[in-house]
């Protein structure tokens, strides 16, 4: 075997220049050049290969890394051949930012049974793991058994620079990024990383009369969520190959942001349900498990390098079709729903509605056409996943407050007992 | 009618004395031009050099012109040995006409052989019979004839005739596309499809309406979402799809802009933009439409033609890619205008007028996105609504529309009873 070992460092090109100290590898897509080894007679980028006994090489799915590590390679060797076609076949080496709370619960999930090898990095003030609902014991475990922790506050750059040197980590996804300065400490402790995966928001697009947004519209830089954009904006300045996606509203199971669990809680006490001005703003969700496969599809994958994805539901809903789509989702008859306007009222510090007051929605094609995403959950059928796992079954995240329902009620002179 | 009459000549070959029309009430004849130069990718900008005269002879120079104005990046070259010979059925009068004329343009730059049948007698018999006003002789012949005129340079066949005889019309000749841009129940589309199909026509396709969708509390409509069962156009649908044809397709438009369409869309916001009038805009003005450049539908159009395989047992909705605000609209044309508008909101019911009557689109959302055609066609949207209205709004001024006198009645009813106008942001 040592001889065809060292065809096969002959064949492969040095691993890419690292830069340590600034701390970004230049990210060239590297091709094995397998001419001239015995058995072979292809060319190009090899998604694995396998020695057989007489030494000549073959393709096989076994990633390269297994054989190289088996025979005790450095793995700066074998990032540099990148699986193509095959990306999903190869192990990677996870960092997620998060994964104790949402998204990150069912990405990763996702990842780790895929075969990847994921590290939660959190405070820590979360449990690490917990059975989500409608998951058995047995899927549980072996999650649990699997994905792996870092300690750590992220916000502590330099503890976190220094927590990442000389990990292997080669993907990152940053599911709880907020500004673009959290991104510097971990792309300069992990000078081979392949792809930076950022979860950003479609909150960044400029407000417009023409709509939905795609990715090529204008953002805007005073938008509250100014520091996604600034994260966007210091990827791409990086030379990392990198990734982001934008989603609109999430919902789902465990979802700690109230969209759906508010209007659950007006339908399960059978209260009218106040919407702002006509009801008609169009806005969009998007279930969290589609969001998950989403970012798994992205993985590895060079389509997407470089590449700004808004990733929701396949439609869009008016907000009083949430309050509609909510009652067939719980079972719940049709609400009444209560239309007010927002500037006659003073509402404090207290949010009455939880959805931004105008048309909020994205097109997701280029995903389905570049990525072949397709959303799963129908508006009610994923509003039906989150209430039978979650609301429906007595949790929720944030206790019922009808403080400023009561305000709206009362001025319109509405009663909030219905009947039934 | 120095103008009128140099244009007679030009294309009648003598002085005629011109009889049009009766003065038309606001809005149901409505002058264009038709002028095809520059259609470049972002911008419908009919370039009127000048006098008509002047353009006009450009224009006459012949094919290559035209072909080569219109922007060849806009429509894909059928290859060799697949140029098709296509009969158009177009209505003669409604806002659809436009998609014939459109289309049949970019079928020939595609390297298609078109004949258009225009329901009912020829225009020039029509243009005798009635009188015509001073400016309503510029405005039918730019609208009507010289679009004729226009594709006849090109080589498309012109003739009228009737749907339930187009062999009258059309005689021997043999078509392997047919699209109805006509009929919208079965009874008038029936001979036509039936008559396709006899005579060996490969490829049907039917310009239907997004009308028929159903509403519900998602957006948008889709193709694939419920429809209203009754409706004439999705009998057709129904017809079409069991007729046994190689290939079908129905295309479901909703409203467009562009030159040759004579149906009011921009121009009842540039009417009131013109004059300073406050826009009513029936509560609460972020209903969502689609206002389309009828060039996004020529091109959908014009690839299902070139694809009938993937174009096969489709419905498509036959619109551009952004919806838009009817507040959105108002801002739109208003900026494209360089002037300012004011917006007042009204609710219809409670001051008692007729929305339908008092605003041109439907007072609801009404939004349709076209899905199958990205996927299915490859088809992509070449047009921007803010950039075309702009356009719109210099033939608006140079046909003089701004200075015509028209009368606000129900504006003004509105106006009345909804107190101080709000200005457009």
């Amino acid at each position: 075997m040592a001889t065809s070992q060292a065809v096969l460092a002959q064949a492969l090109p040095a691993a890419s220049p690292v830069a340590s100290s600034s701390g970004i590898a230049q990210r060239k897509p590297a091709s094995a050049n397998l001419a001239g080894l015995p058995g072979t007679a292809f060319k190009g980028s090899v998604a694995g290969l396998r020695w057989d006994s007489n030494g000549s090489v073959q393709v096989s799915k076994s990633s390269l890394d297994v054989g190289v590590f088996k025979e005790g390679r450095t793995s700066s060797r074998r990032a540099v051949v990148r699986a193509s076609a095959d990306s999903g076949s190869e192990s990677k080496n996870i960092l997620m930012m998060g994964g104790t709370r949402f998204i990150g619960l069912f990405l990763a999930r996702e990842l780790v049974k895929a075969g990847h090898q994921v590290t939660l990095f959190t405070r820590g003030k979360a449990p690490i793991t917990q059975q989500l609902p409608g998951e058995s014991d047995e899927e549980y475990a072996e999650y649990s058994s699997k994905v792996k922790h870092l300690q750590g506050d992220r916000q502590d750059f330099d503890g976190l620079k220094e927590k990442l040197k000389g990990t292997n980590f080669n993907i990152v996804y940053d599911i709880n990024g907020r500004e673009g300065k959290e991104v510097e400490p971990i792309l300069e402790a992990l000078p081979g990383l392949e792809q930076y995966i950022f979860c950003s928001s479609a909150g960044v697009y400029l407000k417009s009369d023409q709509l939905p947004h795609f990715e090529v519209d204008a953002v805007d830089p005073k938008s509250r969520h100014k520091g996604k954009l600034d994260t966007e904006t210091l990827l791409q300045s990086k030379g990392v190959a990198w990734t982001s996606i934008r989603p609109v509203y999430i919902y789902g199971p465990l979802n700690y942001n109230p969209v759906e669990e508010w209007f659950f809680q007006r339908l399960k006490e059978g209260r009218p349900i106040p919407v702002p001005n006509s009801g008609m703003q169009i806005t969009q969700l998007g279930h969290v498990k589609d969001l998950a496969r989403a970012f798994v599809l992205v993985l590895a994958n060079e389509k997407a390098y470089g590449q700004i994805y808004n990733i929701s539901g396949a439609k869009y809903v008016t907000f009083d079709g949430i309050a509609k789509a909510c009652a067939l989702a719980g079972g719940f008859p049709e609400p009444q729903i209560v239309h007010y306007n927002p500037k006659d009222f003073d509402f404090g510090k207290k949010k009455a509605f939880p959805l931004r007051d105008q048309h909020f929605f994205t097109s997701v094609e280029k995903a389905e056409k570049e990525l072949g995403f397709t959303p799963e959950f129908g508006l009610v059928e994923g509003l039906k996943d989150s209430y039978s796992l979650d609301f429906g079954r007595g949790t929720f995240r944030k206790a019922a407050d009808f403080s400023t329902d009561d305000m709206i009620l009362e001025k319109l002179g509405i009663k909030t007992t219905v009947a039934a | 009618m120095a103008l009128a009459q140099s244009v007679a000549s030009l294309t009648l070959g003598s002085t005629a004395q011109l009889q049009g029309p009766s003065s038309a009430t606001p809005g149901s004849v409505r002058p264009s031009l038709s002028l095809r130069s520059n259609a470049a990718a972002f911008s419908s900008q009919s370039h009127f050099a000048g006098s008509f005269g002047l353009s006009w002879s450009a224009q006459s120079n012949g094919v290559s012109t035209s072909k080569s104005n219109r922007g060849a990046a806009l429509v894909v070259r059928a290859a060799a040995g697949e140029s098709k010979k296509v009969l158009i059925v177009n209505t003669n009068s409604g806002g659809h006409a436009v998609i014939g004329f459109w289309t049949a343009k970019d079928l020939v730059d595609a390297g298609h052989s078109v004949t258009i049948l225009t329901v009912g007698e020829e225009l020039s018999d029509k243009m005798k019979k009635q009188p015509f006003s001073r400016f309503n002789v510029i405005s039918f012949f730019l609208m009507f004839y010289s679009q004729f005129l226009e594709l006849r340079e090109i080589g498309v066949e012109t003739v009228w005739g009737e749907p339930s005889d187009l062999g009258a019309a059309v005689g021997s000749a043999s078509f392997d596309v047919v699209l109805d841009n006509n009929g919208k129940t079965l009874d008038v589309v029936q001979p036509v499809a039936d008559w396709a199909k006899a005579n060996g026509a490969k490829q049907f396709l039917f310009i239907s309406s997004a009308g028929i969708y159903k509403s519900t509390f998602e957006q948008p409509h889709v193709e694939g979402d419920a429809v209203k069962e009754d409706a004439g156009h999705k009998q057709v649908e129904n017809y079409l799809a069991e007729l046994g044809l190689e290939s079908w397709a129905s295309f479901r438009p909703q409203y467009m802009t562009g030159d040759g369409n004579n149906k009011d869309c921009e121009e009842w916001f540039f009417d009131r933009i013109a004059r300073g009038r406050p826009v009513p805009i029936p509560s609460p003005g972020i209903q969502v439409t689609n206002i389309s450049h009828v060039r996004d539908l020529s091109s959908m159009l014009t690839l299902a033609v070139g694809k009938p395989e993937a174009a096969n047992g489709s419905i498509f909705n036959c619109v551009s890619d952004r919806g838009t605000t009817f507040d959105g609209l108002v801002k739109m044309c208003a900026k494209a205008a360089g002037k300012e508008a004011k917006i007042v909101h009204y609710d219809p019911k409670a001051i008692g007028v007729d929305a339908k009557k008092a605003f041109p689109f439907r007072n609801m959302h009404f939004y349709a996105e076209p899905r199958a055609a990205k996927t299915k066609l490859g088809w992509e949207s070449k047009t921007n609504l803010a950039e075309d209205l702009k356009a719109r709004w210099e033939d608006y001024v140079k046909i003089g529309r701004d200075k015509k006198d028209i009368k606000f009645e129900l504006d003004d009813k509105i106006l009345e009873v909804v107190s101080e106008p709000v200005t457009a942001a």
